[in-house]
């Protein structure tokens, strides 16, 4: 009963009622936007929000967060740039439909679509999370350490680029997290006796250099591109259109729950996934894939919302985020003084069923959001990057100032902001960095608990993990990562499948 | 999976990472080659906290870590050195174009300014100049959309999310305190 109650808190007090509707129309623009995306605004207002409540600071992102995964295929559909990440899929046949004169029916198919999808990734994660959490309760420490290892290493396998650089991306992130001293024995590590680098590096700063300054830096290349001008029509879509699609929508949105649910892999991943099973599965589909298949359209638009849903599973139930957006909530709650982990699902259940509520919440504000304000949609969208760049980068400045006040975080800022801007560029994944820094702690602590327990003995840990079926399936899918990228695995697969193997 | 190059290989989601797969980007060996000495550099670093003294010790996870820097670093540095480099490309176009240096530098200053300047000086002569260069309109419309933006940034921070900025020389609290007074002498009346 009191579950309900707390589910309800959102509907029950106006303020964050407003503050989940002006999150989710502001993300819708956000993601809308090229060149702000959700990872950045939310990293940035972490530090805006600190001096909040916790509820209204996570009612804000959680509006945010949903507004802006679907906010991304506004401008893929009209102007063939993703807009988000997560939406990079949807341009594929979003943007031949436009060019058809369909762009009003794919904007009101992907606002249905991304809704769905919604819905099933926040039923998920309302049905199971409390479940694993209390499963979560047996986990060892070893457990917590391969999961945050799982995390890491799965971001960079599941992308397109290198698994080599994701692991060096994520490794990097966790020697990051450790700088500072030791929080157990007080001994100093990565300091190089500089007093200043004794408290750490602030997560905030990577984050919002990462993701915000790099991003904005990155922009400066197509600073001159104009806006182009759609004419947009009917865009509620017909209910025929959208029962003809719901098998379709139903299968791509578990694979976005799935996704999302995998440690450190989010929206982006998902949406890729479900547009290449769309391919695979639609027999005979009314048009081609790329040239304007509605299919292709509906498969990442609902896998990328039902993986909002799923990211927060591991994030509520083990503290290991979902991905990118998570890991920063998971900054949020540290600062609010809260522990995401199965203890936290425990002592105040009221904190999972409130974020339920107001995802539920933002989901419908997205629907009523996406289906009206298409004109001042356009207007905004025609916002030129060469006024946008310079705000991005004085919100990053204003945002890594204001969480200690202090300059030197501004100049961490600044260098990560560089560095990732170099690193963009050379095929570096960014995501897998945040996860680190936001594992280090988890992933120390854990080892050496673990370590501990089995009296400095090696061989007694691997044993532990042989004999416990959680510790070995983990251990199992970690190394399965790595084979999967050696030429044996390829070769195995070939053997298998066929030719087929190969295409893929 | 279907390939799919966003614009530029600028790597914006971690489903698509920027670069090249099949050439060498320029300079691309050569932060290759920094992250393996970074790496390196770490390692040592690492080695130094408490050395193998025992598995639980403060520095073994970043040992572990650095080790697997390392490794990874070189692994890239390899597989970097073996790809044909990108004749297409060029540093100082596609990598480092002089907008990017220059606005680097400019937030470099920008830092250097806050304290002493304080937040809306600094800031306006940042957007000023940021917005003139970058989109190259008459002075009447850069001062009007650099300041009016500045003003509605200010006004959200200030009072919606109360963020303290290094005033400077600006008597912010002052003038903050005098509309108050006069809402107040308003209200009263």
């Amino acid at each position: 009963m009191s579950a309900v109650m707390d589910f309800l808190t959102v509907f029950s007090q106006p303020q964050l009622l407003l503050l989940v509707g002006l999150g989710t129309f502001a993300g819708v623009y956000v993601g809308a936007i090229p060149g702000l995306s959700v990872t950045m605004a939310v990293s940035i207002l972490i530090s805006f929000t600190f001096s909040w409540d916790v509820y209204p600071a996570i009612s804000l992102m959680i509006g945010i967060y949903m507004g802006g995964v679907y906010g991304g295929s506004r401008t893929a559909i009209l102007l063939n740039i993703p807009g988000a990440p997560s939406a990079i899929a949807t341009a594929l046949d979003g943007y031949p439909m436009a060019l058809r004169g369909e762009a009003g029916e794919a904007i009101g198919v992907t606002t249905v679509m991304s809704f769905i999808g919604g819905f099933i990734g926040i039923g998920v994660l309302a049905l199971f999370a409390p479940l694993i959490s209390d499963f979560a309760l047996t986990f060892q420490p070893r457990d917590y350490m391969l999961l945050a290892i799982l995390g890491i290493l799965l971001v960079g396998s599941l992308s397109q680029g290198s698994l080599v650089k994701g692991i060096f991306a994520g490794a990097l992130g966790i020697a990051i997290g450790a700088v500072g001293r030791d929080p157990l024995t007080f001994a100093e590590r990565f300091t190089f006796d500089f007093q200043i680098l004794e408290g750490g590096i602030s997560f905030i700063a990577v984050m919002i250099g990462m993701f915000g300054v790099s991003e904005a830096l990155a922009q400066l290349h197509h600073v001159d591109k104009d806006a182009v001008r759609q004419k947009i029509s009917r865009i509620v879509p017909s209910l025929s259109t959208v029962k003809k699609h719901l098998p379709l929508s139903l299968q791509t949105s578990s694979i976005g729950v799935v996704i999302g649910a995998l440690p450190g892999t989010g929206g982006d991943i998902a949406a890729l996934m479900a547009y290449d099973h769309a391919k695979r599965v639609t027999k005979s589909p009314e048009r081609e894939f790329g040239d304007g298949a509605m299919e292709g359209l509906v498969a990442p638009e609902t896998a990328n919302n039902a993986a909002v849903g799923g990211a927060f599973i591991p994030m509520m139930t083990l503290g290991i985020p979902g991905d990118a957006v998570t890991a920063i909530m998971i900054g949020a709650l540290f600062i609010h003084g809260l522990n995401p982990g199965p203890m936290l699902m425990i002592d105040q259940p009221d904190m999972f069923w409130f974020i339920v509520g107001a995802l539920v919440t933002a989901n419908c504000f997205m629907l009523l959001f996406g289906l009206t304000g298409i004109k001042l949609f356009t207007r905004i969208v025609e916002m030129p990057r060469a006024v946008l760049i310079p705000l991005i980068m004085l919100l990053s400045i204003v945002g890594a100032y204001a969480v200690n006040n202090s300059i030197s975080d501004v100049y961490w800022m600044l260098g990560f902001g560089v560095f990732g801007y170099f690193m963009r560029h050379y095929g570096y994944p960014l995501g897998p960095v945040i996860l680190g820094v936001i594992l280090s702690r988890l992933l120390d602590d854990n080892w050496r608990r673990a370590i501990i327990s089995e009296r400095e003995d090696l061989g007694r840990f691997f044993h532990g993990i042989v004999t416990s079926p959680l510790s070995l399936v983990l251990f199992a899918a970690v190394i399965l990562i790595f084979v999967s990228q050696t030429p044996l695995w390829s070769e195995g697969k070939a053997r298998v499948f066929g030719r087929k193997g190969e295409q893929q | 999976m279907q390939h799919i190059d966003p614009e530029h290989h600028d790597g914006t989601s971690d489903a698509t990472p920027g670069g090249a797969s099949d050439q060498r980007r320029p300079g691309e060996l050569v932060f290759a080659g920094l992250m393996l000495a970074v790496s390196l550099g770490l390692f040592w670093s690492a080695y130094g906290i408490s050395g193998f003294e025992a598995l639980s010790a403060p520095g073994s996870v970043p040992m572990a870590t650095t080790v697997v820097m390392v490794l990874a670093s070189l692994l890239v540095l390899l597989k970097t050195a073996k790809l044909p480099l990108d004749r297409s490309e060029t540093l100082a176009r596609d990598i480092l174009p002089p907008a990017v240096v220059l606005f680097s530098l400019a937030l470099a200053i920008y830092g250097i300014l806050l304290k002493p300047l304080g937040f809306l000086p600094t800031s306006a002569l940042f957007l000023i100049l940021a917005i003139k260069f970058l989109a190259r309109r008459g002075w009447v419309w850069t001062l009007t959309v650099s300041l009016g933006s500045l003003i509605v940034i200010w006004l959200i921070f200030r009072i919606v999310f109360s963020v303290l900025m290094p005033a400077g020389i600006l008597p912010e609290a002052e003038f903050i305190q005098f509309f108050r007074d006069l809402f107040r002498a308003e209200g009263a009346q």
